[in-house]
């Protein structure tokens, strides 16, 4: 198995494209077809996947539902001046 | 009347109950954006009330069928942008920098990435080490990783969000990434994780 990969940063870019689901499928089956020849590439998708898992299931919060109350209590509020208002304009 | 629904096409109980159907199940997400590109949790409040009242009163030019979503967030995007961000600061240096080779494709002046982060370490850190690491990077990366790491986003519709080319889209998605690690290996190190 390789242990230095000398176009690392185009795999990198490769990697994160597979992730994003935004690779082509040649790319995809071209880099898996190395993969488990390059640890560096190894390791590289690993890291990646780690990171975009991580940030999506860890960095997540809700809404805070007062903020919610708030706006449909604001957007009601608009409906009933829109209500009061129409008759006066038409 | 025109300041509350503008150029109304539809009533405004037909908006209101559009409203609710296709932006309220993504209340949740538009608070995550706010939140990470304010980072003040009054500002956020304030910037998702404001979103979606602008919401509300353009919901004529809305598609309904189109992805909502992808709607939303290009508003408050808009809106941080021109009322927010002035409030906070203007952009850093470095901001503009990083901003500026992304656009001009000047990727050569890039190390790749060679930190010794390791996906076991990046899986045993909390949520907030991870957080406080995108708040930490200038705001149009901490933008783009948001948008395509936590809503999932193609880079098509982060394209139109941000309005700018998707090759600018992938360029800038490639920094940001590679900016977060180097904090993320930073932080690891200073803890004595790696």
């Amino acid at each position: 198995m390789k242990t230095s990969c000398t176009h690392h940063k185009e795999c990198l870019k490769v990697i994160q494209r597979i992730l994003d689901k935004e690779a082509t499928s040649a790319e995809e089956a071209q880099f898996l077809a190395n993969k488990d020849q390059c640890l560096p590439c190894q390791e590289g998708y690993n890291l990646e996947q780690s990171l975009k898992n991580a940030i999506k299931t860890k960095c997540s919060v809700s809404c805070p539902s007062d903020l919610f109350t708030r706006i449909e209590a604001k957007l009601f509020l608009v409906l009933i001046l829109i209500s009061i208002l129409i008759p006066l304009f038409c | 009347m025109d300041i509350l629904v503008e150029n109304s096409k539809i009533s405004p109980t037909v908006a209101h109950a559009t409203f609710k159907r296709e932006f309220f199940p993504h209340m949740d997400a538009m608070y995550n954006f706010a939140l990470k590109l304010t980072n003040d949790v009054d500002e956020a409040r304030d910037l998702v009330q404001d979103t979606c009242m602008k919401a509300f009163r353009f919901i004529h030019s809305f598609e309904p069928g189109t992805y909502a979503k992808a709607w939303l967030f290009r508003i408050l995007k808009n809106n941080f942008i021109n009322d927010y961000r002035k409030k906070s600061r203007g952009p850093s240096k470095v901001e503009f920098e990083w901003v500026e080779q992304s656009i001009t494709g000047d990727e050569d002046s890039e190390p790749a990435f060679q930190a010794d982060l390791q996906a076991e370490t990046v899986n045993e850190m909390l949520g907030d080490e991870i957080t406080a690491a995108i708040q930490a990077l200038p705001v149009d990366f901490r933008m783009i990783i948001i948008l395509c790491d936590l809503e999932e986003f193609s880079y098509e519709e982060m394209a139109r969000i941000l309005n700018i080319p998707i090759g600018t889209v992938r360029s800038r998605l490639h920094r940001a990434r590679t900016l977060l690690k180097e904090a993320l290996t930073t932080y690891a190190r200073s803890k004595g994780y790696v």
